[in-house]
């Protein structure tokens, strides 16, 4: 136990270093990376188990981080995917399940990593400018829902970087309209700025409440908005430039300090719209230097950057769990970061079979 | 009587049922060679529009167009209504009212997600039934060439048929081929299906065709037969089209034997897809399609790493074998992937199904004599030869439904 201990805090000593510095070299990411796997290799059972049965040994290690064996997301519904055991674990996330019947956990050792890499992830891309902010959450609320990984993330930034005032207005399913509006009107009288961090489906449900009344909710001067996640399992889809023309008219802001945030449950680390591309129709998302996407074709191998495929994400911050994971999310690398394009792009059936989706919707 | 496009039947209803059976025969016994410029022109669109490869696009088109015999057709009317001459006139019949089976005006044939063809069956059986008939195309434009042909035969039964492409949701086009048309058919998932339902006049017959998934059972005593070729027939039945159809198979039964037979029946399997992708490669698959099966393979190959299951795949992904998924993790129905299921009984197979209430169009099987047995057991409208399933009889129930019944009215001299 010595000698994990022992390599467990190297290599977080050294994920910590990345992080603080906000900067990671080609070979340094490569290095850490692949550091990062062969731990895992030695120490998740599970991960170790399916990298030897593809060929991995202890000899032949991955030595570029495009030759990380990843895992599908899936993989953390079948088992346990951590470095120590689920009950040493300090934070557990659940996975929503949303394709399937079964969920996945997410466990990591510690928080320390998981939280410095949000929180440097957060104050690049929506604090670079200073401004003191008052958090709104329009996402569930973590005390009643203990294993949400957006509902720990939001709570530790609204912790560490709001002003004690932050709110949560999404309970049971229902959108709290009325305190939120009190609480924005509170926040123009003591002039703070305003983040509301939303998923984009509670955001629908405020611009709707919002204009069945006639109303609007304009937020306080340098106020801007976070939306992450989609619209899955809903019954109400709004594409992306509609849904933020609406929430900058009705809130008054410009559709610049709408800022689309790409996590998952299975990462550490996040993605967020790339300053330069928040004023084009076309959003890219920026990384932070420890996690990378590699876009991968069918067979799992990187195709060319500007071809599209499903993205592998190589988040080094997944120190105690897995380290290189598959999504069925589609994008391409291109010179101005990663084009997301979500998981229906091209999906449409050529044929009249049956399809899972369809199937979990009759 | 509405009037709907430009198909005119008028010209139609002067010809004997007879005669137009004879040159729908006649214009798709032209198709069935593989050199006929318009089939030629076709395959290149099929290609290009599905990602199929020729061999798969020729195998399509052959079985489509050999099944299609004035032979087939005669059989499928008489057996529904009688007699061809009925859909001329009166006809008498003992112990009842003479009747004729008059064709209804207006027919619409919505292809909107089909792999190859599918329009066709309804296309002719509504032309036999000397209805105008308006069919929603792909870009491929294969009904219409077909249309073309038959026009060759019989100017009559091009005039009556209008074939275009537009898109979903084009209110004008939808408005005037769907509201106005007396039968619509439709092919599609469900959400358009309830689309389309909701366009179509009131008092108009609707007749669906939703997607569905198709199963193939192995049985224990077939095990010990010849394996080889029950194998290849899965393959076939499983990779063809890349599981698009709803007669591709998407599940496979195989039943426990003694001896531990169903596991090594896989290996059988496994060499089977080998050469069933040399002998039809598959095409690309699009990015999200590729994505979807990729995740689920790696997903099986995990869980075979940890000490569950078992997974043998093509190194390009062209076929993926999981054996023993996880109960509770739906398979990506096509996409090469077969998965592998083992049960004790026909009955466990049945409660699989029903558990998830999977719309099952067809069952494969490993003999014909289990075919009662199967039918009462998984709901399916058809029962077929495991290695026949992609190759459905012209004058079958396609979707358990009937071929012409749902294009006439019936006429009673009474």
């Amino acid at each position: 136990m010595n000698e994990y201990r022992a390599q467990a805090d190297a290599l977080d000593a050294r994920i910590r270093a990345a992080i603080a510095a906000y900067a990671l070299d080609e070979r340094a990411f490569d290095a850490l990376a692949c550091d990062v796997f062969a731990h895992q290799f030695r120490w998740n059972a599970a991960y170790g188990a399916y990298a030897r049965s593809i060929g991995v040994t202890e000899r032949a290690l991955p030595r570029t981080a495009t030759a990380i064996p990843a895992l599908p997301a899936a993989a953390f519904k079948d088992a346990v995917l951590c470095t120590v055991a689920p009950e040493r674990a300090a934070l557990r996330f659940d996975t929503s399940g949303t394709t399937r019947a079964r969920s996945g956990r997410h466990y990591l050792e510690s928080p320390v990593l998981y939280e410095a890499a949000l929180l440097a992830g957060f104050d690049r891309a929506m604090l670079a400018d200073g401004v003191p902010l008052r958090y709104a959450m329009l996402v569930p609320d973590p005390r009643d829902v203990p294993h949400s990984s957006l509902g720990f993330m939001l709570a530790t930034i609204a912790r560490e970087r709001g002003d004690g005032n932050e709110g949560w207005y999404l309970h049971g399913g229902g959108l709290d309209v009325a305190r939120l509006t009190a609480d924005v009107a509170r926040a123009h009288a003591d002039g703070v700025a305003v983040c509301v961090a939303t998923t984009a489906f509670a955001l629908v449900a405020l611009l709707d409440e919002l204009a069945a009344g006639g109303r609007t909710l304009p937020l306080p001067p340098g106020s801007r908005i976070m939306e992450t996640g989609g619209f899955k399992g809903r019954t109400r889809f709004v594409g992306r430039s509609e849904l933020y023309a609406r929430a900058a008219g009705a809130c008054a802001l410009d559709e610049a300090a709408i800022v689309a945030e790409y996590g998952m449950t299975e990462l550490s680390s996040q993605y967020y719209d790339s300053p330069a591309s928040r004023r084009s129709g076309q959003r890219f998302k920026t990384p932070p230097p420890w996690l990378r996407p590699i876009v991968v074709d069918g067979s799992g191998r990187p195709v060319p950057n500007g071809i599209v495929g499903a993205i592998r994400h190589i988040d080094c911050a997944n120190r105690s769990s897995v380290v290189a994971i598959d999504t069925e999310d589609l994008g391409a690398i291109t010179p101005r970061g990663l084009l997301l394009l979500g998981r229906e792009e091209g999906a449409a059936l050529r044929g009249c079979s049956l399809d899972a989706e369809d199937l979990l919707r009759r | 009587m509405r009037k709907i496009s430009c198909a005119d039947s008028t010209a139609l209803r002067a010809l004997s049922a007879r005669s137009i059976v004879a040159a729908i025969g006649a214009a798709a016994q032209r198709w069935t060679d593989a050199d006929f410029p318009p089939r030629v022109r076709a395959t290149a669109a099929i290609e290009e529009r599905l990602g199929y490869t020729t061999p798969v696009v020729d195998y399509a088109l052959d079985r489509l167009f050999g099944g299609i015999t004035a032979e087939a057709l005669a059989a499928a009317i008489v057996d529904e209504l009688g007699s061809l001459e009925i859909l001329d006139g009166f006809v008498e019949r003992p112990g009842r009212p003479a009747a004729w089976a008059r064709g209804a005006n207006a027919v619409t044939v919505i292809s909107s997600d089909t792999t190859i063809g599918v329009a066709i069956a309804p296309l002719i059986f509504a032309l036999c039934a000397k209805c105008a008939v308006t069919v929603k195309d792909r870009a491929d434009a294969l009904v219409a060439a077909f249309a073309a042909t038959l026009g060759d035969e019989r100017a009559a039964l091009q005039t009556a048929t209008d074939v275009r492409a537009w898109s979903g949701g084009d209110d004008d086009i939808e408005a005037q081929t769907l509201g106005g048309a007396d039968v619509v058919v439709a092919f599609g998932g469900n959400e358009a299906l309830r689309a389309i339902r909701l366009r179509c006049a009131s008092d108009a017959a609707f007749v669906p065709f939703g997607h569905r998934a198709s199963a193939g059972y192995v049985s224990a005593p077939a095990l010990a037969g010849e394996a080889g070729a029950l194998a290849a027939g899965i393959a076939r039945d499983a990779l063809l089209y890349d599981g698009d159809g709803c007669l591709s198979l998407h599940l496979l039964f195989v039943e426990r034997a003694p001896g531990g037979g169903h596991e090594r029946f896989v290996d059988v399997l496994a060499g089977a897809c080998a050469a069933n992708a040399i002998e039809f490669p598959p095409g690309p698959r699009k990015p999200a399609r590729a994505a979807r099966i990729a995740a689920y393979a790696a997903a099986a190959a995990f869980r075979a790493a940890n000490g569950s299951g078992r997974v043998m795949r093509a190194p390009d992904g062209a076929w993926t074998i999981v054996v023993e998924p996880p109960e509770d993790d739906l398979p990506p129905f096509g996409g090469g992937v077969i998965p592998v299921i083992f049960v004790d009984t026909v009955g466990d197979a049945a409660a699989y199904v029903e558990r998830y209430r999977l719309p099952l169009q067809a069952v494969g099987i490993a003999s014909i004599g289990e075919a009662a047995a199967m039918a009462q057991a998984f709901g399916a409208v058809r029962v077929a030869p495991l290695g026949r399933l992609q190759d459905p009889p012209l004058a079958g129930h396609h979707g358990g439904r009937a071929r012409i019944a749902d294009f006439i009215r019936w006429v009673d001299r009474a």
